[in-house]
């Protein structure tokens, strides 16, 4: 018995896994009539006929600017005179990491960059008195 | 003096400031605002007085930067984490003469240091670095910055402070002193 057990479980191993079929979830939202009228303005300017088409392509946008905004960037427009107008959208805003600061490159000496290397690599320092003061204050 | 630090505002008053070095005076006048706001290339964080909170007293400027792995030898790419190191530029620290000695160095320093523990926290970054002038290597290295070499001795020194300490010393409630 257990040897036909181990067979068994054998040749269901042999088998290709078969990848479940996703389901395809129904999404039914209750619009206002401004909010419906809003999303048929929308699909006839962009030449869409089904709402499927419609929420798949705002899902991609609404993700893009999500993990924009994670990253800490800002979602800006710019008119052809370049002015430019920040997206501020409050459910936004509490995706973005509290403190954003820009990247520069920094150039750097052979010699800069072996001492740089060799400190970052290595045990880091005993903070001093100075500093320790500094993060008290 | 009730001194409170914040970001820079399109409004401050930057004209007067004056901390005897006119390359720092002219960033903060002519290219702090528009580095934060509009190029997004340095963030510029300014000391103001409660009394008059417009008018700028010291300022410390902040941005990211980072170095491709490959750019270091492969003698000490074994103790680095396999990715580019990010770090933290202090690019500018400036205080107005006529409030000197009063502590307002500390102070930018002090909340430049907390701001790069919180990005560390948020993004990840190993260290700190500044661009020194030679004068001012020493009070840097009071807060444990330690030099980089190569440095040549007509430009700024490039030093380095390592988040861990930065970590460790916020962690550390007591003086040495305080604990005998």
């Amino acid at each position: 018995m257990p040897s036909t057990v181990k067979e068994k479980s054998k040749n269901v191993a042999a088998l290709p896994a078969k990848a479940p079929t996703p389901r395809k979830s129904k999404f039914q939202a209750d619009l206002a009539p401004s909010e419906d009228s809003m999303v048929r303005i929308l699909k006839t300017e962009l030449q869409m006929t089904s709402n499927t088409d419609f929420l798949s392509d705002a899902l991609a946008l609404l993700r893009w600017a999500v993990s924009e905004r994670k990253r800490g960037h800002r979602i800006v427009s710019e008119s052809s005179t370049g002015e430019r107008k920040i997206l501020l959208f409050p459910r936004l805003e509490r995706v973005a990491p509290e403190v954003t600061l820009p990247h520069v490159d920094i150039r750097w000496t052979d010699n800069e960059l072996e001492s740089l290397a060799d400190l970052a690599s290595g045990q880091p320092a005993e903070p001093t008195d100075a500093l320790i003061r500094a993060m008290r204050q | 003096m009730a001194v409170t630090i914040r970001r820079l505002e399109e409004f401050d008053e930057v004209e007067n400031f004056d901390c005897g070095d006119e390359p720092l005076n002219n960033y903060l006048r002519s290219h702090a605002w528009t580095n934060q706001e509009k190029v997004s290339i340095g963030v510029t964080y300014v000391a103001v007085d409660e009394s008059a909170l417009r008018t700028v007293l010291g300022y410390f400027t902040l941005a990211t930067s980072s170095v491709p792995r490959d750019r270091f030898l492969k003698k000490y790419v074994r103790g680095l984490p396999p990715y580019d190191l990010p770090l933290i530029l202090l690019a500018r620290l400036a205080v107005d003469k006529r409030f000197s000695g009063r502590g307002l160095g500390h102070a930018l320093l002090s909340e430049a240091l907390k701001i790069t523990l919180r990005v560390a926290d948020e993004v990840g970054c190993r260290c700190i670095i500044t661009d020194a002038y030679p004068d001012k290597a020493g009070w840097y290295a009071r807060y444990g910055f330690l030099p980089l070499e190569g440095a040549v001795a007509t430009i700024p020194q490039r030093m380095f402070l390592d988040v861990r300490t930065i970590r460790r010393a916020s962690s550390i409630d007591s003086f040495p002193a305080e604990r005998e």
